[in-house]
């Protein structure tokens, strides 16, 4: 009954998205909105299939998931890993924790100018951009996540006659998982916004590159078709992190 | 001692950066010494121009931020207090939140050119969507709880929102927009190092494409301090307004 | 007791499990507990009560072996004991932060034999045996957000039962759950502890449950916390929540432990 309900209020959810593409599309043909801006439905969709067609956009969408991914998972092995040894060592809590909170402010995307001077305009500066900019959110997740096991764990711990490895193993990660994997989720957020900020930039492929030029030959319909397509990566990338993330966490119970 | 134990790391580091460059007498194209980055940030803090790029983020950034926030709570507050409204609007929210802001930047740019209106509109749209999320949350959260209050007082939808509905939520509305202007400044800084040339996020691309490190590292250095100062902030006004608010506040 | 010197140290090894011998602890400058004695034997179960400020919760610890005394020494089973052991056993109050909420009720009874080294192929059988002991049997998948207060302090004692206890310490186990549960847990530990002939050191603040549980009732003062009285029980056992605390000898106990309360209260 309950999932009835559910299902049919996403439906109605559903319905109110076809609607509103359809008065979009209503509102293009009759040119209330300005065909140079506003292509509608109909045009980016034939841009869309023209671009899968002839090759270019699927090229260009495959660029941008090898760099999200390749960004991201760098990103997260470097964060998490750093962050558990900051979070279950007393002394880099101390003298190294207080400059994360100083860095966290920092627009991860004010330091392209800088890799820039370092990298050029190349493919490893968009992954390093990525790399460096995802891992702060996971960084400092983790740490959090790492450095607030309850103490009373620590005890049962000890009268366990538990190890260090196994405390770890046991304890220390399976507590620390929900912080964990709020910040991958966290840093996935700012790796979709840097790969296309970086692309962008560089302009050496990928779909970022590709909306910028469009805009630049006032080629609207491209631009669209572009922005919808990173709107299904970041939807489809946050749904299958989300289905991890419930998978590893069922034991929380909402 | 806690904060001097977390300044002695990077002291640390900023003098065996400077003896490097010392000793070595590099001449670089990418790394400055510490000393010509402070030369080159007290010499910005001098001239107007660096002000004007100040205050060129700031204000896009803050004319963003409060459209972003308007729209934002509104249909927060219209979604959390007629749940249909907001049940039946969740499909399309859901896919249009997770498109990063920077995306419509070619849209924007056909639409308004280059300049405010451009960035205005991106932070905007970036900021929007987190405090709708978190002001229907905080409604709906609050309304089970009051709404039998204004039942039986027999107040009026509009008299509901200003005396129960916004009261209730105002702390949390408050978070909301300390966390959106901390969104707003990197979407701002974001879109004029992507393509819009002004404020501080141009001028930083400018220093790095003729390349000029002090100024660049002087640059990004002044941005960290405002990003900083607004953080710790609103994070103050917060305390301080609401101090019940002391266990979200991070 | 006076005489832990020579031939009666190890006459009475075999009997005495824990002994505590003139033991202090301090934080900082605060004395915590001062020079307190105390020797437990085998298969008796006893309470310690006190107004708060005495050190309950601190001599628990100390006999656990997570405090280290700063003078005198605990000793356990003839030697001097400084860290935990898996030989004795701790039930927290706090059983949700006590419990992994990642794991369910057989992944948190495991934990306690994963520590001893238990091989695999018998962990099984052991968990299901000390779950049906504590009235767990049929909830083996449930996760601690899944159970009642009361479910969860069962599942914490089934963990320290796991470790195969020579000594089990309590701290307020039963403080935070409702006044029926708390019974139903009190009869069911005393079946547990008879039939394990396990030694059980409670600390409570509720006089009726010290006196319905123990054989002997240590009482607490405070500033700094010590030794002030020792009560024997000699009520018949096994015990009965209704006949039990009817009786005169419980009456005349609670009246005790009440005026002995009383003195530190304003």
């Amino acid at each position: 009954m309950r999932y009835l309900h559910r299902g049919l209020w996403f439906l109605a959810s559903l319905a109110l998205l076809v609607g509103l593409i359809w008065v979009w599309q209503l509102l293009a043909d009759a040119r209330i909105l300005p065909r140079a801006f506003f292509p509608g439905p109909d045009r980016t969709w034939r841009a869309l299939s023209r671009g899968f067609a002839s090759g270019t956009l699927v090229a260009d969408t495959l660029t941008t998931l090898r760099r999200l991914a390749l960004g991201w998972a760098l990103a997260s092995l470097l964060g998490v890993g750093l962050g558990a040894l900051v979070g279950t060592s007393k002394w880099a809590q101390a003298w190294i924790a207080p400059i994360f909170e100083v860095l966290r402010p920092l627009p991860a995307s004010a330091i392209a100018p800088v890799l820039l001077l370092f990298l050029g305009l190349t493919d490893s500066m968009i992954l390093t951009l990525i790399a460096f900019g995802a891992l702060w959110p996971m960084l400092l997740t983790t740490v959090h996540g790492f450095s607030n096991i309850h103490p009373r764990r620590k005890e049962v711990a000890r009268s366990l006659g538990m190890g260090r490895g196994a405390f770890i193993a046991k304890i220390a990660l399976p507590g620390a998982l929900p912080d964990i994997m709020g910040g991958l989720r966290l840093g996935l957020t700012v790796a979709l916004i840097l790969v296309v900020v970086g692309e962008m930039i560089t302009v050496q492929g990928g779909l970022g590159a590709r909306i910028l030029l469009a805009a630049r030959a006032f080629n609207a319909a491209e631009i669209f078709a572009g922005v919808a397509l990173l709107g299904v990566i970041g939807l489809v990338t946050n749904a299958l992190l989300g289905l991890v993330e419930t998978r590893a966490l069922r034991w929380q119970r909402r | 001692m806690t904060a001097l134990k977390g300044l002695a790391l990077p002291a640390a580091l900023l003098l065996a950066w400077q003896l490097a460059v010392m000793l070595t007498g590099l001449q670089s194209d990418t790394i400055a010494a510490p000393d010509a980055i402070f030369a080159a940030l007290g010499r910005g803090l001098t001239e107007p121009a660096f002000w004007a790029d100040t205050g060129d983020t700031l204000a896009a950034g803050g004319m963003g931020l409060a459209l972003g926030f308007v729209l934002g709570t509104m249909s927060g507050v219209l979604f959390g207090l007629i749940p249909p409204v907001g049940r039946v609007m969740r499909v399309t929210v859901e896919l249009l939140r997770p498109l990063p802001a920077i995306a419509i930047l070619p849209i924007a740019l056909l639409i308004f050119g280059f300049g405010y209106r451009l960035e205005v509109a991106i932070v905007a749209f970036g900021t929007c969507f987190p405090v709708l999320v978190l002001t229907e949350a905080a409604v709906r959260q609050i309304e089970p709880r009051l709404s039998e209050v204004a039942r039986a007082l027999a107040l009026s939808p509009g008299a509901r929102v200003r005396k129960i509905v916004l009261p209730a939520v105002l702390p949390r509305l408050f978070v909301a927009l300390r966390l959106a202007a901390g969104i707003g400044l990197i979407i701002a800084i974001t879109v004029e190092i992507a393509a819009n040339p002004i404020g501080l996020g141009a001028r930083l691309m400018q220093a790095s494409n003729s390349l000029r490190p002090a100024d660049m590292y002087a640059t990004l250095f002044w941005i960290g301090a405002i990003g900083w100062a607004l953080n710790w902030g609103m994070l103050r006004l917060q305390l301080w307004l609401f101090p019940a608010t002391k266990g979200a506040a991070q | 007791m006076l005489e832990t010197t020579g031939i009666d140290a190890t006459e009475n090894a075999a009997e005495d499990v824990l002994h505590v011998d003139a033991a202090s602890v301090r934080y900082g400058a605060t004395t915590i507990l001062d020079q307190v004695d105390l020797t437990l034997e085998k298969g008796e179960f006893v309470c310690v009560i006190g107004p708060s400020g005495s050190g309950k919760t601190t001599f628990l610890r100390l006999l656990a072996g997570l405090v280290a005394p700063v003078q005198g020494r605990v000793l356990f089973r003839g030697t001097e004991h400084r860290a935990p052991s898996r030989e004795i056993a701790i039930v927290f109050q706090d059983y949700a932060n006590a419990l992994l909420p990642w794991r369910d009720a057989e992944g948190n009874v495991s934990l306690a034999l994963e520590a001893a080294g238990v091989p695999r192929s018998e962990r099984s059988d052991r968990i299901h045996t000390l779950l049906r002991t504590v009235g767990l049997a049929g909830s083996e998948k449930k996760f601690p957000s899944e159970m009642s207060g009361g479910m969860q302090q069962r599942l914490q004692i089934a963990r320290c039962l796991a470790q195969d206890p020579d000594v089990l310490l309590m701290d307020e186990p039963f403080g935070a759950l409702d006044a029926m549960t708390r019974q139903k847990l009190q009869d069911e530990l005393l079946g547990i502890v008879r039939e394990s002939n396990v030694t059980a050191f409670f600390v409570t603040h509720d006089l009726e449950e010290a006196i319905y549980l123990s054989d002997r009732i240590i009482a607490l003062e405070p500033n700094p916390g010590r030794v002030s009285q020792i009560f024997d029980v000699d009520l018949p056992k096994p015990r009965n929540q209704l006949t039990t605390r009817e009786m005169p000898e419980f009456l005349r106990l609670r009246r005790e432990l009440f005026d002995f309360i009383e003195r530190f209260e304003q």
